[in-house]
């Protein structure tokens, strides 16, 4: 009798043993999972204040098969540096041109004369047909170029390899290179940590250069020398997160800037001295794409003359045009 | 007795035939097995577990699923790609405006410590000790910063289970076996793609 | 307004520019450069364990193995084996965490017979031929001395119970059943499930998830009076060892000589491996044919069974396939498309970042479906086939005139040699058969005085 007590026990126990591992077998599900309890949580730093926001989306350019690596706006039409390629995308509706440019570049900045083109180590100088009219000395091992700026006959590179700013003139002889120290406080150098590093010239002639690593932006004279900046670290809307941000700049026709930034991606306009004026793109609307493992890319910002924001979303390779609300 | 003897001794030697048979046949198929495994896929090499990074989505598992209670994954900092930030996105919590103070430390253990380099640099080095492998440094890193911080499994504290239970848990396939002589899987070691 | 810049040209020149950019290398971003000259340090990269340690764990082995097969059949020392066992738990239990195992190794060989892309180790492969070819000539002396959680089980057996044999042989059959879903398992890639259930790792490691450390107190708790549960009830390698040991050549022997029945070591098996001889009675003639109609029954229900498997299988193999990730996504993400918006469901998020599209999901499940379609009908048919020839072993047929241990269900532990009377006598040759005569008197008087006392 207790023998067969025991073994009902055993076959119990048994019974109980091949449940718990069917159940753990079968609940180990992806829908049946917790959710992360280390999640990071940055959502609260997504929202913005929809009183804030300035712009709206309008239309969209798909770049197709484009990896686009830079965008410039000159005349009425949009010029795109991507593999191999520079592609100009005419805002008024006429079919695009495609010129082929190797190797890959990184950048390209067009004015009337010219369109340069930066690309890893060097830059070159083609004609509006896109024929390479010149090829300018590569500027060394670690130069990485990020960005172009003209200023009449002079040429700012932006070299975020070596953090500094190498002026050229138009035909390519190098007149000078500044990394952006100073005797005073302020003046530590660019701090660039990491393959951003924009700079842009206004329309009333100043050059205007992100020291990205201090969340700046810092005015520079000609010669390199620092004139002011304004910096804003802040996780808020009103200013820049994380390392390396503004990530992109360029400049409106009254001088205001329009910022981009990487990580929480956002567009948003700073007037001279810094101060916010409006966001142009909230974060939600840069959602994160698929494939992407590092967080949003900055997206690469133009404006024209009506104050309509063309931003280039690298992590869709669009074009989004984002064009003033109607204030009522 | 006699024919007792007699037919016992045929019925064993039938018998013993028959199993010295099946013996044979066993023994064949599991060489056979064998064999044929090796030639299929025939390696002197030994593997190892280890994370892609780049396929890593810091979901947070390598903290929990790892066999060992204390997980042999660990973050590991390749200094090689770190922008030396002074407001680090892997080390401060979003918002906390560079106080370092604990509670501003994203790091739910406090593991990342923050050494002063020269103005304006600073170095983030990993306690392995306190490390639990969780990610949120990492994620912090890769949404703000160039992504160096990144997971590894260590394997002086990985046992290289049969079937990493990581491995079969994570979401984004990031752990695959790699040949033990490449046991590490560092971002720095890697030219990547340039971020533009 | 929507616009789309390319024609067809354009794209198919860009495919080509695209392709050529991709093989080129980026160069890194340069590291920053430290006015006070700092460089930076590279990190550190602690190495795994030697390759050299684990071709000496296949020599342990190797050794363990031989000595435990001429401890059971040649020198017939119980404690020789005893100690033999603690020394492979302390070593590739508690020293070696338990990994690598041979229970384990069957999935890595599945794994490779199926999946190309995967290299065994051969130190896997050693570890899961060694035992079956030791067993094929002296039976389970693995399980005797050599299986670090045949040992941990086999030290806590206290108050063993003998449970009847049709429970026995109904449980014998869960393995079975576990030997060829684990097969599935790994071939198809989706799980090593042997791996993840193993009760006694979380033991070995002093260390590990909840339910491991759970399953192994249980099973150890269970252990005190079912023998060694876990080998009964559900190793799948335990499987493979007992047909290879019911064939074995020089299978441990309870006694050194000749069986006189004393039935002494009756009772000396915990795991109820010891079979008694068949009466004189069943072997009327009426009974023969009852069994040879018996027989021939299962014989012919042999087909059946593994059709009736194999359909089995292959119906369930719907349900089978969901044990892999990405079949049970691609499911997932059809019947609950809004899943898609869950942030917190973090393997949909993951796969929607990872960059494949929904469709290559379903694809990828569709083919691993397919290897599961075939995969559960050969299960099915192999689960049958099994059965059928257990039933058909149920017939007996052979005379047995004396105790021996069933050479698929003993695990060579040489607990019932120490009972045998005759162990004891040392003499040999003639002097034997008289000793053994006499024993047998001996042995009567006991009984007749104990069923007197
Ligand atoms: S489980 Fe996979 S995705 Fe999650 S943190 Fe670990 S490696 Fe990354
Ligand atoms: S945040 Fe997590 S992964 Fe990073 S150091 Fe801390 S414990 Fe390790
Ligand atoms: S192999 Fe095992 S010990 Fe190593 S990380 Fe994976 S689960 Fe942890
Ligand atoms: S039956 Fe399995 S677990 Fe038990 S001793 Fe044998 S191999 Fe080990
Ligand atoms: S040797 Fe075999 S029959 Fe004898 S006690 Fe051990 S398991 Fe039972």
């Amino acid at each position: 009798m207790k023998k067969r007590g025991l073994t009902i026990v055993i076959l119990v126990i048994l019974t109980v043993i091949i449940g718990v591992i069917v159940v753990d077998f079968l609940n180990n599900r992806p829908d049946r999972r917790g959710e992360n309890p280390y999640a990071l949580e940055v959502d609260q730093y997504k929202v913005v204040d929809p009183e804030l926001i300035s712009h709206k989306e309008t239309r969209n350019f798909d770049l197709g098969l484009l990896i686009a690596s830079d965008m410039s706006l000159y005349d009425r039409a949009l010029y795109v540096s991507g593999n191999s390629s520079l592609v100009v995308i005419p805002l008024d509706g006429r079919p695009a041109t495609m010129h082929e440019i190797l190797p890959r570049a990184t950048c390209l900045e067009v004015d009337q004369g010219n369109i340069f083109v930066g690309f890893s180590t060097y830059v070159a100088k083609y004609s509006h047909e896109g024929e390479l009219l010149q090829e300018w000395p590569h500027l060394g091992e670690s130069t990485v170029i990020t960005n172009l700026a003209i200023k009449e006959d002079k040429v700012f590179v932006a070299d975020a390899g070596n953090r500094r700013i190498v002026i050229f003139n138009r035909e390519g002889e190098q007149e000078g290179e500044f990394e952006g120290k100073a005797e005073s406080e302020a003046g530590h150098g660019f701090i660039i940590p990491s393959a951003n590093f924009d700079l842009a010239v206004n329309s009333f002639g100043e050059l205007w250069v992100v020291n990205t690593g201090k969340h700046a932006l810092e005015n520079y004279s000609d010669d390199g020398r620092m004139r002011g900046y304004w910096d804003k670290a802040s996780f808020d809307i009103d200013g820049f997160m994380g390392c390396c941000n503004p990530a992109r700049i360029t400049v409106m026709e009254d001088g205001s800037f329009v910022t981009s930034e990487k990580g929480i991606v956002r567009i948003k306009i700073y007037d001279q001295s810094g101060e916010l004026i409006s966001v142009v793109a909230p974060p939600a609307l840069f959602k994160k794409e698929r494939s992407a493992n590092e967080e949003g890319k900055a997206p690469e910002v133009c404006v024209d003359e009506n104050g309509v924001v063309y931003a280039l979303d690298f992590d869709r390779d669009v074009i989004r045009v984002f064009e003033p609300i109607e204030s009522e | 007795m006699e024919k007792k003897d007699k037919d016992k001794d045929k019925g064993y030697n039938r018998r013993s035939f028959i199993n010295n048979g099946v013996r044979l046949a066993l023994g064949v198929s599991v060489v056979g097995t064998a064999a044929f495994t090796l030639q299929r896929s025939a390696s002197g090499k030994d593997y190892v577990w280890q994370i892609d990074p780049f396929k890593c989505t810091q979901c947070g598992r390598c903290a929990t699923e790892c066999v060992k209670a204390e997980s042999a994954v660990k973050c590991v900092h390749a200094y090689a790609l770190c922008g030396y930030c002074d407001l680090c996105g892997g080390y401060f919590k979003p918002g906390a405006k560079l106080q370092t103070g604990a509670e501003n430390q994203l790091c739910p253990t406090a593991a990342i410590q923050r050494k002063f380099i020269e103005e304006p640099y600073f170095e983030y080095i990993i306690d392995e000790e306190l490390c639990i492998g969780c990610a949120k440094c990492v994620k912090g890193c890769s949404a703000f910063g160039n992504g160096s911080l990144h997971l590894q499994i260590r394997h002086d504290l990985c046992l290289n289970c049969n079937q990493c239970s990581i491995a079969t848990n994570c979401p984004s396939d990031a752990i695959s076996r790699v040949p033990a002589s490449e046991p590490y899987i560092i971002k720095g070691n890697f030219t990547t793609e340039e971020e533009s | 307004m929507l616009k789309k810049i390319p024609n067809l040209a354009l794209i198919l020149i860009l495919f080509a520019l695209l392709t050529g950019s991709f093989l080129q290398a980026q160069q890194r971003f340069p590291k920053p450069e430290f006015d006070t000259g700092y460089v930076q340090p590279d990190p550190t990269t602690p190495e795994p364990r030697a390759m050299a340690l684990e071709y000496f764990d296949v020599l342990v082995l190797l050794a363990v193995l031989s000595l435990a097969s001429w401890l059971a059949v040649k020198k017939r020392s119980r404690r020789g084996l005893l100690w033999l066992s603690v020394f492979s738990l302390i070593y590739f239990g508690f020293y070696r965490d338990g990994c690598i195992c041979s229970i384990g190794a069957i999935q890595n060989v599945a794994l490779s017979i199926f999946d190309p892309g995967y290299a065994i180790s051969i130190t896997a492969l050693l570890f899961f031929i060694l035992p079956l070819l030791f067993a094929l000539f002296f039976g389970r002396t693995f399980c005797a001395a050599a299986c670090p959680l045949g040992a941990i089980q086999d030290l806590v057996v206290i108050n063993p119970v003998s449970i009847p044999s049709w429970i026995r042989k109904t449980l014998g059959f869960i393995p079975v059943i576990y030997l060829a879903l684990s097969v599935l398992f790994a071939a198809t890639g989706s799980d090593f499930i042997i791996c993840r259930y193993d009760p006694f790792v979380g033991i070995f490691r002093m260390d590990g998830p909840f339910l491991m450390i759970f399953l192994g107190i249980t099973f150890l708790l269970l252990g005190m009076f079912y023998a060694r549960p876990y080998c009964r009830v559900f190793c799948p390698y335990g499987v493979l060892l007992s047909w290879m040991s019911k064939f074995s050549k020089w299978h441990l022997s309870i006694t050194p000589s000749e069986c006189i029945k004393c039935k002494l070591c009756k009772d000396s098996c915990p795991f109820d491996a010891i079979e008694v001889p068949v009466e004189q009675a069943y072997r009327t003639p009426e009974v023969s044919r009852k069994n040879l109609k018996r027989f021939i029954l299962y014989i012919g229900l042999i087909p059946v069974l593994i059709l009736l498997g194999g359909w089995i299988g292959s119906k369930s193999h719907i349900f089978l396939s969901r044990v892999h990730p990405d079949v049970y996504l691609a499911e997932l993400m059809i019947s609950q498309p809004e899943l898609k918006e869950d942030e917190e469901n973090l393997d949909i998020q993951a796969f929607l970042e990872s960059g494949d599209t929904f469709e290559q999901l379903v694809d990828q499940a569709a083919v691993i479906r397919e290897k599961f379609r075939k995969g559960s009908l050969v299960m099915g048919g192999f689960i049958g086939l099994a059965l059928g020839i257990t039933l058909m072993n149920q017939v007996v047929f052979r005379r047995r005139e004396d105790y021996e241990p069933h050479k698929g269900d003993c695990f060579s532990c040489g607990r019932c040699m120490d009972y045998c009377p005759i162990d004891s006598q040392k003499s040999k040759g003639e002097s034997q058969k008289l000793n053994v005569e006499s024993l047998k008197l001996k042995v009567e008087n006991q009984k007749s005085v104990k069923s007197k006392g």
